[in-house]
């Protein structure tokens, strides 16, 4: 024992391991588990010979390449656009009903994208609502709105809240004296706004529109629907006939988003110096004239974002509900919802399990080995959901021994939780925080053993932030739709994927009244984790 | 009957001492503890002084075996806590600890936090008499974030004290206090650590609570104990220059030593024990009376309200602190003569 005592703290010192040997024995397996369909990724590529190299060049790629990341960019300056106006009006003038607008305005983060788009395509269907309204008017309904227009408006309204969230937070807690010292200077407001307030919030705005871009890069259910051709709807077509082009692309998309995730956090790291701490609110803007077409900006926002999209849905259901269209039965959506919830109650528990020990590692003890085991974890996040389920699906299909798990509940959701497991790390890692070492010697001083710390004095002490971790995998494991198209098992259907096969079906009732539901359960854990914690709102 | 309160008195004998022998800590380049050894007899108080970063919340910690020692052990009543073979678990100890901002459980109320340690057969009981003996009675359903600083150290105590622990360790509890209400909780948890006859270690970098609150105190420095002594010893006495200063202002005057006494600039002083011919001799201010007129020159008067001090210059440079009672009786820029008025002092080697 003292030998593997000491050659262990030789490894730990050179490898920056710091905290317990046990620790790093649990932590490292569950670590190796998140790498797993990453490496899978590029495994295949390179065993396969698959020609990477080629099929990057090729005509194939580049278009839906070039489509992605076009409609990411454009998607994520849109909404870094709306995000920082909206939170400036809501936070830094007088808008008329502020505090209600505050509240809206995140709201479009309840809305699955896919079921936005799905309710946009429902909405100029025939016998939608766009052609109700127009044909007592003697208009005709006009065409669909399609393709790259059709998703870029589809995303930015769903996205911008991933902006406003942090602008607003950052706009709400600037300190006035800032201001007020610029003023004093000589400089006028829009000087002011320039070179002292926009350079303490373009902080924020950029990691907001960072994860617009990760979102629209990895979304597939918006392009496959309204017919954009991008890198996610080229793999998951290829996936069955062509899979090594398929894993190509992935690999490609993989490194795209992993590549700008990377970037971004070395710039926001840079960018974190300097900051003035959050004060009280700022100083508020009279918007004289301008408040009525503000107050019309905010409201096409909310308004696409949410107000739209829930109405078509309400619409088609109601239809449905009121027997139209061959009639609707609302209770065959018991089981789906029951499978959604299930699922998504169960990633969040494993998941949480799962990073509990990180956390203490990441939290606690800190040293560049945890750093690296966190940005394991934090990487499966930047990478596309539909990869990682893919990876995994076929993975269990090639690897002896595990073909049992294929297209199993387990798989889907060890997908879900590799994908989704930052969101529970973090919360784990402010949980860990919040235990004071001393706390824990109090304890041993009187008389607690390691169980009886952990059961009455840890995990008490950190049971709000790991719920409102595991909160945020239940309510992106309910919305994720490709990886349970993918890796779920036959016919096992949730909201999600019965909104899908709805939809593809023409079965607008049913997807109006599963949209509904789905919107009013991720509604509700959205409100209660994320908009009602929100620092804007303090 | 659970607890400590059960066996006031009667139980302070088979506690027993707690020791430590040649404990070390901190690797061989950058020790924090260099063979470090106290005793602390039955039922008594001992003081750990020393300024920040000398060792002396390590040494706590190491009792309460929170930390693990290089070399050395640590008894306590004629158990072995921690020897070189085998360290006991904190959880194992008995040994109760009142940390320096209390770290009570948050999200447990104040009768939940005391009964912590406790089994639960005959867990209220003890809980309303632990809670009774820090005055603290009625307030358990209270959570710990509505308490007073006080109130807070107060019911840390409690839960300490509520197990029956061999032996208290108290690291600086009163440290994040207020002045007016450290005084009384110190006098109160003094008189009480009394009562109870529990042996008890007690951390602290100020001198004031050290004398107060210890039957012993032990001086350390730089990972190494000077000396350890009763307060009153300690002041008279100390066994080096740097002791010397660090328990209370002083003068360390050139003087030559005839084995009885030592002739000063302040006159004849006598000497508690031998020193060397050539030697630095310690006289404190307040022993010092100040006569008008002779070869000092008043530099600075300042008044404390219950005393006045004076710093004086010769001609040669030299200065000297001198204190007296009571309002200033002289002013900047007049001329003294110093004399020695007090106990028999001591005398260092002159460096």
């Amino acid at each position: 024992m003292p030998r593997a005592r000491a050659a262990f703290a030789a490894v730990a010192r050179v490898a920056d391991l710091r905290g317990p040997p046990w620790l790093w024995a649990v932590s490292l397996p569950v670590a190796a588990l998140f790498a797993v369909p990453v490496i899978y990724l590029v495994a295949r590529n390179v065993t396969e010979g698959s020609e990477t190299l080629a099929i990057l060049f090729s005509r194939r790629t580049a278009e839906p390449l070039l489509n992605t990341l076009t409609l990411a960019l454009a998607v994520s300056a849109a909404s870094a656009l709306t995000g920082t106006l909206l939170a400036w009006l809501t936070m830094r003038t007088d808008l008329p009903l502020r505090g209600f607008w505050r509240i809206l305005c995140p709201l479009p983060l309840v809305l699955p994208s896919f079921v936005a788009a799905a309710a946009l395509l429902a909405a100029f269907s025939p016998g939608g609502l766009v052609e109700e309204v127009l044909r007592p008017l003697g208009l005709d309904a006009p065409a669909r709105i399609r393709g790259f227009w059709g998703s870029f408006l589809v995303l930015t309204a769903v996205c911008y809240p991933y902006v406003y969230l942090p602008a607003a937070a950052r706009l709400g807690g600037l300190p006035p004296a800032l201001e007020e010292a610029s003023r004093l200077l000589g400089r006028g407001g829009l000087a002011t706004f320039r070179r002292v307030v926009w350079p303490q919030t373009r902080g924020a705005v950029q990691a907001g529109a960072l994860l617009v871009f990760l979102y629209v890069v990895s979304d597939f259910g918006v392009v496959q629907l309204l017919g954009y051709p991008t890198l996610s709807t080229s793999i998951f077509a290829n996936r069955l006939f062509d899979a090594p082009l398929s894993f190509a692309l992935g690999l490609i998309l993989a490194v795209a988003a992993l590549a700008v995730a990377g970037v971004e956090r070395t710039a926001a790291r840079r960018s974190l110096a300097g900051l003035a701490p959050a004060g009280t609110r700022g100083r508020r803007l009279a918007l004289g004239p301008w408040k009525a077409p503000a107050a019309l900006a905010v409201l096409v926002a909310v308004g696409a974002g949410l107000i739209a999209p829930v109405t078509v849905l309400a619409w088609w259901a109601f239809r449905g509900l009121a027997g139209e269209g061959g009639g609707l039965d609302p209770g065959a959506l018991g089981g789906p919802a029951r499978n959604t919830v299930l699922v998504a109650v169960i990633t969040a528990a494993a998941t949480v399990a799962a990073v509990l020990p990180l956390a203490n590692l990441t939290g606690r003890h800190g040293g560049r080995a945890a750093g690296a085991l966190h940005a394991v974890v934090a990487g499966s996040f930047a990478v596309p959901g539909l990869l990682i389920a893919l990876a995994v699906v076929f993975l269990t299909l090639r690897a002896p021994g595990l073909g049992f798990l294929y297209q199993s509940l387990p798989l889907l959701i060890f997908a879900c939780a590799v994908h989704f497991g930052v969101q529970a790390l973090r919360g784990a890692e402010v949980g860990v925080a919040t235990v004071d070492r001393r706390l824990e010697e109090a304890a041993r001083t009187l008389g607690a053993g390691r169980l009886r710390r952990l059961l009455r004095v840890e995990l008490p002490l950190m049971a709000p932030a790991l719920a409102a971790g595991g909160g945020l995998v239940l309510l992106s494991t309910m919305k994720e739709l490709p990886a349970t198209l993918l890796a779920s098992p036959v016919g096992f259907e949730t909201l999600a994927t019965r909104i899908w096969n709805a939809n593809a079906d023409g079965f607008l009732a049913d997807v109006g009244l599963a949209g509904l539901v789905l919107v009013a359960v991720s509604g509700a854990l959205t409100w209660l984790l994320v908009i009602r914690n929100s620092e804007h709102l303090r | 009957m659970v607890g400590v309160l059960a066996d006031t008195g009667a139980g302070a004998a088979s506690r027993g001492d707690l020791v430590v022998e040649g404990l070390c800590f901190g690797y061989d380049e950058t020790p924090v503890l260099e063979d470090v050894s106290i005793a602390v007899p039955a039922g008594t108080v001992a003081t750990l002084l020393g300024p920040s970063g000398c060792g002396k919340t390590t040494l706590l910690r190491l009792i309460a075996g929170l930390e693990r020692p290089r070399r050395g052990a640590v008894y306590a009543g004629g158990e072995a806590l921690s020897t070189p073979r085998r360290v006991r678990p904190p959880e194992k100890r008995r040994v109760g600890m009142v940390f320096q901002e209390g770290a009570l459980f948050p999200h447990l109320n104040v009768a939940a936090n005391v009964a912590f340690g406790l089994p639960r057969a005959g867990r209220a009981g003890a809980v309303a008499e632990a809670l009774a003996l820090v005055g603290l009675a009625g307030l358990e359903e209270r959570a710990p974030a509505s308490l007073s600083g006080g109130q807070r150290q107060r019911v840390a105590l409690a839960r300490a004290l509520a197990p029956g622990p061999d032996a208290l360790l108290l690291d600086e509890p009163f440290a994040s206090l207020d002045p007016s209400l450290r005084v009384d909780l110190r006098a109160e948890v003094s008189a009480l650590l009394q009562r109870l006859a529990i042996t008890t270690v007690f951390v602290t970098h100020d001198q004031e609570n050290a004398f107060v609150m210890g039957t012993q105190v032990i001086v350390m420095r730089e990972g190494r104990v000077l000396q350890s002594a009763p307060p009153d010893e300690l002041y008279d006495r100390p066994a080096n220059p740097w002791v010397a200063s660090f328990v209370g202002e002083a003068n360390l005057v050139a003087g030559r030593s005839d084995g009885e006494g030592a002739e000063t600039i302040a006159g004849r002083v006598p000497l508690a024990r031998p020193a060397p011919a050539a030697c630095e001799v310690l006289l404190r201010p307040e022993h010092l009376v100040l006569d008008r007129g002779g070869p000092w020159r008043i530099e600075r008067t300042e008044f404390y309200g219950h005393d006045t001090r004076y710093q004086l210059r010769d001609e040669d440079g030299r200065a000297l602190t001198v204190r007296a009672a009571g309002a200033p009786r002289h002013r900047d820029g007049d001329r003294a003569s110093v004399r020695y008025l007090g106990p028999p002092t001591v005398a260092f080697e002159a460096s």
